[in-house]
Order: structure tokens, then sequence, then C-alpha cells
């Protein structure tokens, strides 16, 4: 670092390649940290456990167009077939499918009176009966299963009991046990028998995305479509596929049995635009980057043959090769430490912008900094060859007319 | 001081094989003037080049400063050249970028010398050629005579205990030359062991010693001694 000030001296007399070199790490920093921040915020939500043993659920929906048909008789009954299917570990009719882009929702308040109670989280409102939580393969970590005799029929049945994830009583009341609380829905008291440690909803990017509810509702034969979910090993999943249509429509033809879709498979579908956002802007970053060394590449590669002669009289005037490489490094480091300063304060200022406009959660400082690091890393390997080369430049050189 | 035995240096290439120096022999005794003349491609640099250990040679033995640098390390020519050799070139060499002290502590810093030492140095080496007030100008804001000066004082900065120019006066006008020759001939009167390379006949004579390389070899070995009331009739510096 001895040639630091001559090396200043040198870059402020010869501003123009340096200026564009340090607009290029500036513009550099400030995208490479925010679309790092987006990437990993992406990533982050796609990695969220759904609490779901996705790859083992199967969730498909039933036609029905019969007129004459006792939908909810028929249900019971499909549920019957299901169950009975080789390989199937558990079934259900529901009303929704988790990560699935569609669903319902609802919010409970904890008082019977509107004027006095409070609101708790609108979470994702799951409506199935006590075959749920198997199917699901989630874990109840406080209380107990919906009771055969606690399922209500249809949408509009008035359940009396309700399954809460543990994120919502945690939410609501903290540490203490929801167990035994009543909540209402409009008039409906509704108490909480069991704990879900974990079960998401369909939306992805709702915010009430971890908060979900389920209700000993068996939702099957309320309209003339049921979505059911079975729950089978992930090697016995294809085989369903034919066998479930194959059954139901012994039991009954007159009806399409279609969208076949695991729930991993939804979940895939719904972070799709996810994954491509974080995709392309992967791709974007390696290519500012892939820029930025090549331009920085470029800039010494010119300014060595520029300085032929010059590197040449350094070395007759007893700098080491050691020296030159060294020249060269600590000419990129000031130029990176000058635009690292300068594209940490604009990578906050649009982290600040993106933050106003898009919703995006405030840039956190390590992003900025791991850029600015890595930055270090790419541009000592953009440098360290053609210095290198430079310091291969002979001593004799400097008597020679170039 | 520098002592060249049966020195040959052959330059290689897939086609040519070209001898610039053959066995080539020279004594240089320490407060010597010598003046190396000679025709184009006779050698001149070839030897200056390797007395400064700026290459190396293919054979024969080199004593400088009594140390065999036959088969020294770079790093340790490296250091060899910053402390005992200071450079004078045809096309003074100066850096553009720097100013004039900055330029001047070029090799100062190679040498690890604190910013006190530096500042000592360079001010005291503008100081004997005459440029003590300009110290933070570019280079290319001189004229060409004041720019061979400062490479001048760039070499004795480092208080070497010998110089090698290379055509010190070649790209300077008549005046310049003679005022550059003056400043040189003060130095080696000081005490440092000067080798001149030079095309001019004039400058040649007006050393002690003047040796003739031609083909790669010294072919005519002329020693005289100048009294010093002559070689010191110059101008002053403009």
């Amino acid at each position: 670092m001895r040639n630091i000030k001559p090396i200043i001296s040198s870059l402020l007399r010869s501003k123009s390649g340096p200026v564009l070199l340090l607009t290029q790490i500036v513009l550099s920093v400030a995208i490479v940290a925010n679309a790092s921040f987006i990437i990993s915020e992406r990533l982050a939500l796609i990695d969220r456990p759904s609490g779901i043993a996705e790859a083992q659920v199967l969730s498909f929906r039933v036609y029905n167009f019969d007129p004459a048909m006792d939908l909810r008789k028929q249900n019971q009954q499909d549920q019957l077939i299901l169950r009975d299917l080789p390989g199937v570990i558990a079934a259900t009719s529901t009303n929704m499918v988790p990560l699935s882009g569609s669903g319902w929702g609802d919010r409970y308040v904890d008082g019977p009176d509107p004027e006095t109670a409070k609101s708790l989280p609108g979470f994702s409102f799951y409506m199935g009966n006590e075959h749920m939580l198997n199917t699901f393969g989630v874990k109840l970590v406080e209380g107990r299963n919906f009771y055969p005799e606690e399922i209500k029929m249809g949408p509009a049945a008035k359940s009396q009991t309700a399954l809460i994830t543990k994120s919502i009583a945690e939410a609501h009341w903290g540490d203490e046990s929801p167990l035994g609380k009543v909540v209402y829905q409009q008039d409906i008291a509704i108490t909480i028998v069991g704990v879900i440690e974990r079960l998401q909803g369909a939306w992805v990017d709702s915010s009430n995305f971890e908060y979900s509810v389920i209700q000993a509702v068996d939702f099957g034969g309320a309209m003339s479509s049921t979505t059911y979910l079975v729950r089978a090993k992930p090697q016995d999943i294809a085989q369903l596929k034919l066998d479930i249509p194959k059954a139901l429509h012994l039991e009954n033809p007159n009806r399409v049995i279609d969208e076949f879709y695991t729930v991993a498979e939804h979940r895939g579908h719904s972070y799709s635009n996810h994954e491509l956002m974080a995709a392309l802007l992967s791709v974007m970053i390696v290519l500012l980057l892939l820029i930025t060394s090549l331009g920085l590449t470029g800039m010494v590669m010119f300014n060595i043959q520029r300085r032929t002669k010059q590197i040449g009289t350094r070395r007759a005037l007893g700098a080491r090769k050691a020296d030159i490489v060294w020249y060269f490094l600590t000419e990129n480091y000031v130029i990176c430490a000058a635009g690292a300063v300068i594209g940490v304060v604009a990578a906050s200022q649009l982290g600040q912008q993106l933050m106003n406009h898009y919703s995006l959660p405030q840039l956190a400082w390590q992003y900025p900094a791991v850029t600015v690091l890595g930055l270090f890393v790419v541009t000592t390997l953009a440098v360290i060859l053609p210095a290198r080369r430079a310091a291969d430049i002979p001593p004799s050189l400097a008597t020679r007319s170039v | 001081m520098l002592s060249m035995k049966n020195i040959s240096k052959v330059y290689q290439s897939e086609l040519v094989e070209t001898h610039a120096l053959r066995e080539f022999n020279l004594q240089v005794s320490e407060g010597e003037f010598v003046v190396v003349t000679g025709p184009s491609g006779s050698g001149k640099t070839t030897f200056l080049n390797v007395a400064g250990l700026l290459e190396g040679f293919s054979q024969g033995e080199y004593l400088l400063d009594g140390v065999d640098v036959s088969s020294v390390s770079d790093n340790e020519s490296a250091r060899i050249r910053n402390e005992k050799i200071g450079f004078i070139f045809q096309g003074f060499n100066l850096i553009p970028d720097l100013n004039l002290a900055e330029n001047i502590e070029v090799p100062l810093r190679y040498r690890g010398f604190d910013s006190k030492e530096r500042k000592r140095r360079v001010e005291q080496a503008l100081e004997q050629v005459g440029l003590a007030s300009r110290l933070k100008h570019l280079p290319p804001q001189l004229s060409g005579g004041q720019q061979q000066r400062v490479a001048i004082a760039r070499a004795l900065a480092g208080e070497p205990r010998f110089l090698l120019a290379d055509e010190p006066t070649g790209n300077l006008d008549s005046l310049m030359a003679r005022q550059v020759m003056e400043l040189l001939e003060n130095i080696n009167q000081a005490g440092t062991t000067i080798i001149m390379v030079t095309h001019d006949p004039e400058l040649a004579r007006r050393a002690q010693r003047n040796v003739q390389i031609v083909d790669g070899q010294v072919c005519d070995f002329t020693s005289y001694q100048k009294s010093r009331s002559t070689t010191s009739t110059t101008a002053e510096p403009a």
C-alpha cells in the first residue's frame, strides 16, 4: 500500500477511464445489493415450510352433472371409496387446497359483543372432517382432533369446534393456551379444541399465509363440484391418478374427475413467478459482475499497454514483480473503495425507492456489505492476470524506444 | 567498482542468433567518468542493460561493487538496481501523471524510506539540479532539459554508487545538452562513478575515459585524463 498516494494522484490526473469504471462499480453495488436482497427475500418465501406432507397429498376435483344426484350422500360414499383404495393413507373432502392460489378466508373475534371484541388475525379458512389432519400430514401440538360427531355438513353448517395454527394463537393470546377459548364467527360461537404446529393457506403472497383454521365442516356435496385430498406415499401417487377416476366412475360414471395435482405441484406453480424473478435477477447479477470485471480487465490491459515503458522504468528503478502486481491491485482497490462508498449510498437510496414503490422490506446492511466484498474478490480476479503480465515486462524496456 | 570479464550476450530467435556482446571486458574504477561510444547496433545499449542489471548475460563474469551478480535472482537484481545504480534515460522516462516530487520518490518508495526521509532526499536532489522551486510541477510543464535534470535528480536521490546514463543528451538541443553534461561532471566530481553511452563525439571528448564498442567488443580503449578546469567550462542552466 506504499504506492497509494501517487496512485490516487495519478488517477485524479487522468480521470476519464477511472470515472467510467467508478460509475460502473457504483451501479453494480447499488443494483447487485438490491437484487441480491430481493432474491434472498424471494428464496426465503419459497423456503417457508407449509407444514404439509406436500409430495404425499394429491388434490383433484369431481364435477357432478347428474341433477338427480344426492351430492352429500355421494360425497360420503366417494370418501369411503377413496380411503379403501390401495396405497391411500387418508382422504377427505375440502373447500380449498393449500398453496393452490384459490381458497377461502375469514376472521374471528374473541367476544360476542362486536363493540368490545378484538379481532384475531385474518386466516385461511379450511373446512374439513376428522380425516383432514392426517390427510395433510400436519402436526397437532396441543389439544385434540375433531370427533366424528362434531362434523357438520355443508358450508352453512354451524360448526362449533375449530383447530387453529400456533401462529394465530401466538399472535392473539401470546404464551397463553388457546384451548377452550371461544371465538365468534358472526353469531356462531366456536370452541378451539386443538392447535396445529403449522398449516399454510392458499395464497403464497398473503400476509396471513401462515394463519390457518380448520373448522369441523364436511364441505363435500355443498356444490356440484367437490375437491378431494388424498394422502399416499409419493411412489403411489402416479398409480392413484389412474385408480381414482376408475374407482369413482365405477360408483357413478356421470361425472368428470380432473385436475390432479400434488400440493408440491401447487407450490411450484404458486411460486413460479418468484422463482422466475430470482432466476432473472441472478442472471442480471452475473452479467453485471461480468461486465464490471471485463471493464476492469480492459482498463488494466489498456493501462498496461499505455504504460509499458513506465512499467519498464519502474522495474529499472527497483520495482520487484510483486510491486508491479500490487500497483495495479492497489489502483483497482482505490477505485473499488471509492465505488463501494458511493455504491452503498446509492444502494440504500435505491432500496428506499423500492421500499416506497413496491412494498419491499428495508434493505438489510449485510447485502451492500457482502456485495462490496464480492466485488473486491471479483475485481481482484479480473486484475490479477493482466497485472502479472505487466510484472513480466522486462526492466530493459526502459532503455528501448517504444 | 565494475568488472566485466569475457561477457557474452546472445539474443536467440527461431531463425537468427545475434551476438550483441562478445567476450566483452571492461573495468571501471570508483569515481571514474567513462563514456561509451560506438556506431548504431554495436552493442552500447546491451552493455548498458547488462551493466545496470536490466537484463542478464549469456556467459562471463560480472562483479559489481565486488559482488558477483552473474546469477542473482530477479528480486535481488531489483534491489541492487534500486540501491546501487542510478539510471538516466535518453527519453527521461518520467511518469507524466506524477509531479516532480512524486517522480523522484518512485525509487525511494521501493526502497521503503519513510515520508520524512523521502521528502528530505527529494528536496536535496531537486536543489542539486536547480529545480527546487518546481516540486509540484508535472513533467509536461517542463522543457526537455529540465525534464532530464529531474531524471538526474531521481537517479541521485537514492545516493547510488554509480550512474548509468543512456544518451542523456540525445533528445536535447546543444545548449541544454551542455548544461546536462556539466551537471553530470559536477556529480562525478562529487564522487559518483558515471558510465555514459553517447553518440556525441564532443561529449565523449569531455569524459575522463572513452570506451568504444564495435560489434559487441571493446575495440579501442583510450584512456586519458582531462584537466578539471577544461571540463567545468559551461554556461549556467536556463
